[in-house]
């Protein structure tokens, strides 16, 4: 299945299958995989980077996506590649002798998703060959709001202009402080159902509750439909980018990415 | 810098001996900069760092020995109760770019750490992974144009609470800025000048680094980039564009969106 994605923003691992440079690792950024991995393919004419032009086939193996702006997503890809710089990563050990491409660099991006600047985005680890696929080490685990997904993912399109205008006849009020909410404070729930509308500050203010030290909530519960929602997935609603939300609500967001495993 | 052969590097490593040997009397001595892992390096990375210091190539034992050598001679030693942060970034060539300086002015160069991101010389490569591109700036890093490191001399003690404090204003600066709190929730990336500014304005006195590890343990997506400028200046021209027409989507450093 393909899930489609509106505002992306990935991190993605390609993997050499050239048998002569077979499991070299290649970390970049893009808005449109599929577009990516063409012109990784196609050499340095084709617009593909000179590291990997002239080795391939390459095969995007892994993508990290869900990032906000390409600027969270950008500092993202700078640390994959450069783990023993980063402040973020000193604790990352470096490659062991016998360790391959592939687990380093997936033990670099588990670690990577554990700690701060990046572990209260609304990530999601995509393998998109299963083939690859490895387990998370122990101690590695993501936070449990990023799930672990398989197969392909597409850029979209976003159709932002409608509703915008719907919104500025409708005289809101927020849930949980009761004054009026105008356009530019406006949050609401993404289920079909549900009607909550609040201003962006009050239910941040609601979700972060149980961890008062952060300014930035990972998720919590609707106070309009008491489903669990994620945070990032909120703002995805606000812009816009709701498209492909309706996946996400067949399934609660705080199911654990080794549920998704059994499905 | 000089290339061409070993003569030069060797004139450049006495050049060095000489400095390394003044400071040696200081008691235990251990390196600041970890040795990076030369021997998991590929052929093409050895070959260029060695062509760094004018050496030719060389078998890849030969090469990653060389580099150890190297290395050795040109990394500052200090005393292990310093409690300096060990910077993997600083390659400490100073000496090499000035060879002409006198030996005895250079130990304070050589000291990197107390204010890391204001005197790196963004070099990169020195410690990637080989997969990266090379030619990136380091994002992580801010060139700050401002000096907010407090001179009037306080205790440990008293740092610590006035940082903590600091903090704490930072945060209810934040939280208190309804718009530029709800540019928080929403992702949307703070200009660090612009907010460095602002809790100027508002008495709060906290240094870069400092700021930038807030924001990081916050999750709180920043930028560089100067209102009206395009992005944070990169050490290297991209002449050969064509690589990248096109090539992943966007430009690179962008500036917030809205």
């Amino acid at each position: 299945m393909v899930v489609e994605v509106e505002r992306f923003f990935g991190v993605y691992m390609l993997y050499c299958t050239n048998p002569k440079h077979k499991g070299r690792i290649y970390i970049g950024f893009t808005v449109n995989p599929q577009r990516r991995i063409c012109q990784h393919n196609a050499g340095r004419r084709g617009g593909g980077a000179k590291r990997t032009s002239g080795r391939g086939p390459w095969e995007m193996v892994l993508i990290i996506h869900g990032f906000p702006t390409d600027i969270a997503a950008l500092r993202f890809e700078w640390a994959w590649q450069h783990p023993h710089v980063s402040r973020r990563l000193s604790h990352v050990a470096r490659r062991a002798r016998k360790e391959s491409g592939l687990h380093f660099h997936w033990r670099v991006v588990s670690s990577m998703l554990r700690v701060a600047p990046w572990s209260r985005l609304p990530l999601t680890v995509r393998w998109l060959r299963q083939e690859y696929w490895l387990d998370f080490e122990p101690g590695l685990q993501p936070p449990l709001h990023i799930p672990l997904t398989f197969g392909c993912v597409r850029a979209k399109k976003n159709q932002q202009q409608e509703g915008t205008e719907r919104e500025e006849s409708q005289v809101d009020q927020c849930l949980l402080c009761g004054e009026i909410v105008e356009a530019s404070d406006r949050l609401s729930c993404f289920h079909p159902s549900c009607k909550m509308v609040s201003h962006l500050i009050c239910l941040a203010k609601h979700f972060l509750k149980s961890e008062p030290s952060h300014l930035l909530p990972v998720e919590g519960v609707c106070p309009g439909c008491h489903n669990s929602v994620l945070w990032g997935n909120l703002i995805r609603h606000r812009n816009g980018c709701y498209g492909d939300l309706e996946e996400i609500t067949s399934r609660s967001p705080q199911s654990h990415w080794a549920d998704e495993l059994q499905s | 810098m000089v290339i061409g052969n070993e003569c030069i590097w060797n004139l450049n490593l006495f050049l060095i001996l000489t400095v390394v040997c003044k400071k040696k009397n200081r008691a235990p001595l251990e390196p600041i900069t970890p040795m990076p892992g030369f021997s998991d390096m590929d052929t093409p990375e050895l070959k260029t760092r060695l062509n760094r210091y004018g050496v030719r190539p060389l078998p890849k034992k030969q090469m990653v020995l060389k580099l150890k050598e190297i290395h050795q001679y040109t990394h500052q030693l200090m005393s292990s109760e310093s409690e300096e942060e060990a910077d993997p970034l600083q390659p400490a060539l100073l000496t090499f770019k000035k060879p002409t300086s006198p030996p005895t002015a250079s130990p304070k160069k050589l000291q990197f750490g107390d204010d890391e991101q204001d005197t790196l010389p963004q070099s990169q490569d020195s410690n990637t992974s080989s997969t990266a591109e090379s030619d990136r700036s380091n994002p992580e890093l801010c060139r700050s144009d401002d000096d907010d490191s407090d001179s009037d001399s306080i205790t440990a003690s008293q740092a610590a609470t006035r940082e903590r404090d600091q903090l704490a204003a930072t945060r209810s600066f934040i939280l208190s800025d309804p718009l530029l709190y709800r540019q928080v929730l929403q992702y949307q990336p703070l200009s660090l000048a612009s907010l460095k500014a602002a809790l100027r304005t508002a008495g709060i006195r906290l240094g870069t680094a400092k700021l930038l590890d807030f924001l990081d343990s916050q999750c709180i997506t920043f930028t560089t980039a100067k209102p009206g400028h395009a992005a944070p200046l990169r050490r290297r021209a991209r002449a050969r564009a064509p690589e990248h027409a096109g090539g992943r989507g966007r430009k690179r450093l962008a500036k917030p969106a809205e």
